[in-house]
C-alpha cells in the first residue's frame, strides 16, 4: 500500500518537472505570436526551433559544441584536479597556506572577463586561451573547497593516526584525502558552470568557433533565434557534465547511502 | 622482565595548559603491571582525559615522566579508545579494522585477518559485518569494532576514556564483561576512566580517584581481573561502591 503510494508520488514529481518549461514556452509563444516587433526582439519558440533544426542539420551546432565541450572541459580536468592538489596539499604547512591566502582571494575574486583579453594575447585565439580561461575560473574554487576539506578533518580520526604512529603522508592518504572528496566533488559541481564560462568568455571576446563565437555571429545579424539555440545548447552541456559529475559522486560516496 | 615489574610507571608528572594558573596534572604518580585494569574516576574536568591524553603522547608533560617498560622494538604498545569512535565512514568495518596493516605493511596480511576473526568472535561479532559500513551498525557494534581496530595494533597498554558511557546497560554490561576477558586472556593492561563506580568497581583491580591533578586517593579492589559475573551483588562489591561514592561525594561537593 504505501509503496504504491509512493511510488504514485514519485510519479506525480516526475510530472511536474517539465511544468515550469512548459509554461515558459507556452508564454513566450502566445506574447510572440502573430506579432513580427515582438519576435525580432524575442525571437520565438518556433523559430529557435527552426534554428535548432538548422543548426543541428548543417553539423554548425555539434561542431560548435564540440569545441566549447572540449575547452570547458580540459580547463575544468586541469583546474580541479591542479586546485584539488594544490589545497589538499596546504594542510601540510600552516604557515604556506596563510601566505597563500590573500593570493587566492585574490585570484578568486578577479573578474575573469577582464583577464581574458590579456590571456587571449598569450595564447592566442586558439583552443588554448580558452583552456586557459577555463582553468583560471576553476582553479581558485577548487583550491579553496579542497583545503577547506582538507582542515574540518574530524578530529578523533587525526587523534587516531597519531596515537598509531602514523606519517604524516599516511595521515594525508588515508584520512585527510578521502574525508576531503566530498569537498571535491562540490567543488566540480560548481567548476562545471564556472569552466563553460571561461570557455565561453573567450569565444564570446575573440574566436573562429564554438558556441560563444556562434552566439556573438547570430547576435550580430539579430538572429536572436540562433542566440537562443545556442543557449540552449550551453544549458544541455551543462546538464550533461553535472549529471556526469553525479553519477561520480554516487560512486564515490556509496558508504553514504547504504 | 618478571611478571610483576611494571609495564608504565608514572613518576612526578605535572602539566598545565598555556594560561592557566593551577596545573591540570599536579606531581601525578602511577605505575601499572599487566594483567591490571586501574580506574580513574572524579569530578568532571579534574583531567582525567588530560592524562590519558599525555600517557598516550598527544600531549607533552611540562615535567615529571612517563615511562613505558614495552616489549623492545615495538611500535605501538598504547591503544587509546575515545569515547566516540573514530571509525572512517568511508571505510567498511574490515578496512577500518584493517587500518594496523595499511600502516604497517610488514605484517603479514593472512596473519591479520587471523586475528581480526579471533578478535571478532572474542567480542561476539559476526563475521557479516565486515562488509558493512559504520554507519550501519548499532552503538555497541560500534564501540566494539573500535576497540578491536586498536587492539589490531597489539598494544600492551589500553587507554579507555569512558568507552561504554554512550551505551544501554545490557550492552554495556556484556561490553565490560567481554573488555575484562581480553585483558586477562591476552595478559594486556588497561587504564580505564569512567564515571561510573559500579563499572569502576566490577571491572577494575584498583580504582583511583583524581582530585587537585593528582591520584588522590588510592582502593584496591581485588588481585586480578576475573569475569564480572561472580562480582556484582556480593557484599565485597558494594563494600567497596560505598567507600568510593562517599569518598568522591566529599571530593565532588568540594
Ligand atoms: N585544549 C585545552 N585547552 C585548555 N584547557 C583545556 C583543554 N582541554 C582541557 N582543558 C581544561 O583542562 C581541565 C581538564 O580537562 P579534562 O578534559 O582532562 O577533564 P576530564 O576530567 O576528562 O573531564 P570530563 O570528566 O568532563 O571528561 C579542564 O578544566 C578543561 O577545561
Ligand atoms: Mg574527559
Amino acid at each position: 500500500m504505501e509503496t504504491s503510494a509512493t511510488t504514485k508520488l514519485v510519479f506525480a514529481q516526475r510530472l511536474l518537472y517539465p511544468l515550469p518549461m512548459v509554461v515558459f514556452v507556452l508564454v513566450w509563444h502566445f506574447f510572440t505570436q502573430g506579432n513580427k516587433e515582438r519576435q525580432f526582439i524575442f525571437s520565438s519558440p518556433e523559430k529557435v526551433w527552426e534554428a535548432l533544426e538548422r543548426t543541428i542539420i548543417s553539423g554548425e551546432l555539434l561542431t560548435n559544441c564540440q569545441v566549447t565541450v572540449t575547452e570547458a572541459v580540459a580547463g575544468f580536468l586541469l583546474g580541479t584536479t591542479i586546485g584539488a592538489i594544490i589545497g589538499l596539499a596546504l594542510w601540510y604547512s600552516k604557515l604556506v597556506a596563510q601566505i597563500s591566502k590573500p593570493y587566492i582571494t585574490a585570484l578568486a575574486t578577479v573578474p575573469i572577463f577582464a583577464l581574458a583579453p590579456v590571456v587571449i594575447s598569450w595564447f592566442g585565439i586558439d583552443i588554448y586561451s580558452k583552456i586557459a580561461l577555463a582553468f583560471l575560473s576553476t582553479v581558485s574554487v577548487a583550491i579553496v573547497q579542497s583545503y577547506q576539506g582538507a582542515m574540518s578533518v574530524e578530529k578523533r580520526f587525526l587523534r587516531l593516526m597519531q596515537v598509531a604512529g602514523a606519517t604524516r603522508w599516511q595521515t594525508f592518504r588515508l584520512v585527510v584525502v578521502p574525508s576531503s572528496i566530498i569537498w571535491v566533488l562540490n567543488a566540480m559541481k560548481l567548476n562545471i558552470g564556472l569552466a563553460l564560462m571561461g570557455a565561453f568568455i573567450g569565444e564570446f571576446i575573440s574566436s573562429e568557433h564554438g558556441l560563444g563565437y556562434m552566439i556573438v555571429k547570430a547576435s550580430g545579424l539579430y538572429d536572436q533565434a540562433t542566440v537562443f539555440a545556442g543557449v540552449i545548447a550551453l544549458i544541455v552541456i551543462a546538464l550533461a557534465l553535472t549529471f556526469v559529475i553525479e553519477q561520480i559522486e554516487n560512486r564515490l560516496m556509496r558508504w553514504k547511502t547504504v | 622482565m618478571s611478571v610483576s615489574a611494571p609495564l608504565l610507571t608514572i613518576d612526578n608528572l605535572c602539566f598545565d595548559f598555556d594560561g592557566q594558573t593551577e596545573k591540570t596534572v599536579n606531581a601525578l604518580e602511577l605505575s601499572v603491571k599487566k594483567g591490571e585494569i586501574v580506574c580513574i574516576l572524579g569530578a568532571s574536568g579534574c583531567g582525567k582525559t588530560t592524562v590519558l591524553n599525555l600517557i598516550a603522547g598527544l600531549l607533552k608533560p611540562k615535567s615529571g615522566s612517563i615511562n613505558m617498560h614495552a616489549e623492545a622494538g615495538k611500535k605501538n604498545s598504547i591503544g587509546y579508545i575515545f569515547q566516540s569512535d573514530p571509525l572512517f565512514p568511508w571505510r567498511t568495518v574490515e578496512g577500518n579494522l584493517m587500518l594496523a596493516f595499511d600502516l604497517n605493511k610488514s605484517l603479514d596480511r593472512n596473519r591479520a585477518k587471523e586475528t581480526m576473526q579471533q578478535y571478532l568472535s572474542m567480542f561476539h561479532l559476526n563475521s557479516q559485518i565486515l562488509t558493512k559500513y559504520p554507519t550501519q551498525l548499532s552503538g555497541g557494534m560500534r564501540q566494539r569494532v573500535s576497540i578491536i581496530q586498536s587492539l589490531m595494533f597489539d598494544p600492551e597498554l589500553l587507554l579507555l576514556d569512558e568507552p561504554f558511557s554512550a551505551l544501554d546497560y545490557y550492552t554495556k554490561l556484556s561490553l565490560e564483561e567481554e573488555f575484562c576477558q581480553l585483558v586477562k586472556e591476552k595478559n594486556k593492561a588497561a587504564i580505564l576512566v569512567t564515571h561510573d563506580i559500579e563499572e569502576a568497581v566490577s571491572m577494575g583491580t584498583r580504582a583511583f580517584i583524581m582530585s587537585g591533578g593528582k591520584l588522590a586517593r588510592e582502593f584496591h579492589i581485588k588481585q586480578e581481573t576475573q569475569g564480572l559475573d561472580n562480582t556484582r551483588g556480593t557484599e565485597e562489591f558494594a563494600k567497596h561502591y560505598r567507600e568510593i561514592w562517599s569518598e568522591l561525594k566529599t571530593i565532588i561537593s568540594g
